[in-house]
């Protein structure tokens, strides 16, 4: 885990907050204004009772509007809170027929009130009030008057009412989010609970175990084990092969050493000098083939060791071709042999590589064809295009190798089953490592009527720019 | 329960007069001077405007100033009307504000000008004798009939409101002139009664009109009714405050005080902080003990202000009140009602209906 990385409890404790801080707010705003609501609607019912109480009230003796203020109205405006109570009466004309209070009526509200009763916040003095509304009118004899009649209270009791249900819904809310909290952290650990298996069964394991994982974890999560198998997997081939390697590096080793021993022993119980002699060119030849089996040994674990960071330039591979072939046309090993090249390509053919690694790779492939053909072979050596890419390839007319062999043949000590030459059985193979080491892979097929062809493609590189070159 | 006490009579005191209003203190201080004249002091004054007497009320402020020594209470003993209008001067508001008149009381709190009192006294205060924590009913005052002596020589001694019905229609000549009671047109507490009456039985018309017809003489206040019965000028009062009655007929023995034993009104005096009160903390602390125990134990023991404390025990509180005279006692209520009696428009509907009543009566 990076420093800078969040744990997945962290984070989503910080989600549940985010979510739960943001929709808490936009419910306690809604149930703040609910309450607020629903207390007005309960004691706007109280101004209506009042109201109503006093309209019953007014009479019109002569066509003049009075009242006997009804004491009952009153109690009912003060509520339970002991509000502070209003009331304003004006008939028509604009005479004020009684009132306890210069209440703020403005001409609009009055207007209003006419059609129905109106309820409307206001302020006397600093206080503030709520108002009610109503126009009372009363069919009679005479004309009469209407009135305009508004009551009015303190806001203490919507006040403490807007409170408490106001609190109810907080504390409902708290609840929530509590039994959220609580319930997100049982589902955090259940959901986390198989990697946390996970990460006891890989810790429980000693450093060489790579069987593969058998959990029972979810589906998302079966992925992850499943990749971590293959990883396992490839880990347990790779062991394997190191196993082989080393085993068949032993025995290859094994079998020289135990004929120079040999050939000593015979020398040194015979008193012959002839004899010795004979024996020393024995013990000569063994070692040479000896030392160039360690050092391909050498050099195969050395670019498997060398790890990806190798540098590649741009490298004229035709020219590369012609020297080694050239070199080989030279050499003794090849002289029985008939060394041919072929450069199908328009020249020069540029690639990115290594040229001591392809260098290497085509000494092994001509070697090994100088070594597993009778004299008189035919080896061609072929340079054409595929496409965006070139293909180098090498062919015999020799034996061939069985059908079920060629796969194998890229192997360390497979020799296509020939125990007749002193090669190493490891050309092939590190011809293999540097082919994977250029992202490419040797192609092994057999030829008609016999013989055998080597090929490897290797895509097509840019010039070396001029001030590089 | 009846009180029968010896009379000294002849005592009568200067009083003051506030005129040109129709609400008159029902309750005058004896010595009208006494409050104008209070000396400027540096230390703290705390201004008490009050309709209630001085002299009743003295062992109240003896005792708190006892307690506060360095308070100095200027104790204004006015009329209701005075009361009133000095609680809504602007200018120059007192601190603490104790009246009588309830109905003008709480249109006081009504209107905004007393604050709340945030002391425990005032938290433990029964629901029934407050209002919005501002305004409190601190003594429990039985409204009572006052009968000379020589009445039960000529009549059944009246017991209830229908023996007293009966009274002024079967002796209305002997009674003529001889009958008193509060005016409704020239005090406030007399209004307050009367509409009381007239609130819980429509048969007080009844009454009144009786009344009217034995030529009453109203009187604005307790103390000229107990004068005119110690005088021998009236044989009966009708809604006397049972408080100053108690105590004149301990020295006039040739009045008789009856609580109704039908129902009896109580009237609480109230008291408030004012809004803008000069000094706050001083006048909280002089309405929290009224209300605190010792305070009441002294209306209980050295005042006949009735405690409305029930864990204060002396020889006037409601409770002992309430076991002597049983459970027809009706405290005027303490609520929005009150404030109807104060429209104008209501006020001026019953004056006239009384003074209809009254013309008719006379008329026959």
């Amino acid at each position: 885990m990076t420093p800078g990385a969040i744990s997945l409890k962290r984070r989503l404790a910080l989600w549940l907050v985010v979510i739960v801080a943001g929709l808490g707010t936009l419910l306690l705003i809604e149930a703040y204004t609910s309450a607020r609501k629903a207390a007005n609607r309960a004691l706007d019912g109280q101004l209506e009772a009042a109201s109503l109480t006093i309209a019953e009230s007014l009479q019109w003796p002569d066509g003049v509007p009075t009242l006997e203020m009804p004491a009952s109205a009153l109690q009912i405006l003060a509520t339970p809170w002991q509000e502070r109570v209003f009331y304003w009466l004006r008939a028509d004309n604009g005479r004020i027929i009684t009132r306890n209070a210069d209440l703020p009526i403005t001409a609009m509200m009055a207007r209003e009130a006419r059609a129905d009763t109106v309820y409307r916040d206001a302020d006397l003095d600093g206080v503030p009030i709520r108002l009610a509304g109503r126009e009372v009118n009363s069919a009679g004899w005479d004309t009469q008057e209407p009135v305009q009649l508004w009551v009015g209270h303190t806001r203490q009791g919507r006040d403490v009412l807007a409170g408490e249900l106001f609190e109810k819904s907080a504390t409902r809310f708290a609840a929530m989010v509590m039994i959220t909290a609580v319930l997100v952290t049982i589902a955090m650990f259940t959901a986390l609970a198989p990697l946390k298996q996970l990460r006891r069964a890989l810790r429980a394991r000693r450093a060489d175990d790579i069987r593969p994982l058998h959990l029972g974890v979810p589906r998302e999560m079966q992925e992850l084990v499943d990749t971590l198998n293959r990883l396992f997997s490839d880990q347990r081939n790779h062991r394997e092969m190191l196993l082989r390697f080393i085993a068949d590096a032993s025995h290859q080793l094994k079998t020289p050493l135990a004929g120079l021993q040999s050939t000593s022993e015979l020398a040194l119980a015979s008193e012959d000098p002839a004899a010795w002699r004979r024996a020393l060119a024995t013990v000569h030849e063994s070692a040479g083939r000896t030392s160039r089996l360690a050092g391909q040994m050498l050099s195969l674990t050395r670019l498997d060791h060398l790890g990806p960071a190798h540098e590649r330039h741009p490298l004229a591979l035709d020219r590369l071709l012609r020297e080694v072939v050239t070199d080989w046309a030279e050499r003794e090993a090849s002289h029985a042999h008939d060394l041919g090249l072929d450069i199908q390509t328009p020249r020069p053919v540029w690639v990115e590589g290594e040229a001591w690694a392809l260098a290497e790779l085509l000494h092994n492939w001509i070697d090994n064809a100088c070594r597993y053909t009778p004299p008189g072979s035919t080896i061609t050596l072929t340079l054409a295009s595929v496409d965006n890419a070139v293909r180098l390839s090498i062919e015999d007319d020799g034996p061939g190798v069985p059908a079920d062999v060629i796969a194998r043949l890229t192997r360390p000590f497979e020799r296509g089953q020939r125990q007749d030459t002193e090669g190493s059985g490891l050309g092939l193979a590190i011809a293999d490592s540097i082919a994977h080491r250029h992202g490419t892979h040797i192609t092994v097929a057999a030829c008609q009527p016999h013989g055998l062809r080597l090929s490897l493609d290797l895509a097509r590189g840019a010039p070396p720019s001029e001030t590089s070159a | 329960m009846t009180w029968q006490r010896a009379i000294h009579t002849g005592r009568t005191a200067a009083r003051a007069r506030p005129s040109g209003w129709l609400i008159t203190g029902a309750l005058i201080g004896l010595l009208a001077g006494l409050a104008a004249s209070s000396p400027a002091e540096a230390r703290t004054a705390l201004v008490v405007e009050a309709a209630l007497d001085r002299d009743v009320f003295e062992p109240v402020l003896a005792a708190f100033a006892a307690e506060n020594p360095q308070l100095d209470v200027d104790y204004r003993d006015r009329s209701t009307l005075t009361v009133d209008q000095r609680a809504r001067d602007r200018d120059d508001p007192p601190d603490v504000v104790i009246s009588s008149a309830m109905p003008w009381q709480m249109a006081l709190s009504n209107e905004g000008l007393a604050q709340p009192l945030d002391v425990p006294e005032a938290a433990e205060w029964p629901a029934w004798a407050k209002w919005r924590d501002e305004v409190f009913g601190f003594t429990f005052e039985p409204i009572v009939m006052a009968y000379r002596l020589e009445l039960a020589s000529h009549m059944p001694p009246p017991e209830t409101h229908r023996d007293l019905l009966h009274l002024f229609t079967d002796y209305r000549e002997l009674l003529a002139g001889r009958l008193t009671t509060y005016s409704p047109e020239e005090s406030g507490v007399g209004y307050l009664l009367a509409q009381q009456d007239a609130r819980y039985t429509p048969r007080a018309w009844d009454l009144f009109t009786a009344m009217d017809a034995a030529d009453v003489q109203p009187e604005r206040t307790t103390r000229q009714m107990l004068e005119g019965l110690s005088d021998g000028r009236y044989w009966l009062g009708y809604n006397l405050l049972g408080s100053y009655a108690m105590v004149w007929a301990q020295t006039h023995p040739d009045i008789i005080v009856q609580v109704p034993n039908d129902y009896s009104l109580v009237l609480m005096r109230m008291a408030f902080v004012h809004r803008d009160a000069p000094h706050p903390s001083a006048a909280k602390r002089f309405v929290a003990f009224l209300l605190s125990q010792r305070g009441q134990h002294i209306m209980a023991g050295g005042t006949p202000l009735f405690s409305v404390r029930d864990d204060v025990i002396g020889p006037y509180t409601a409770q002992r009140l309430r076991d002597q005279v049983g459970d027809h006692l009706y405290p005027i209520p303490i609520n929005a009602t009150l404030l109807a009696f104060v429209d104008p428009l209501r006020r001026q509907a019953f004056l006239d209906r009384w003074r209809r009543e009254r013309q008719a009566s006379h008329a026959r």
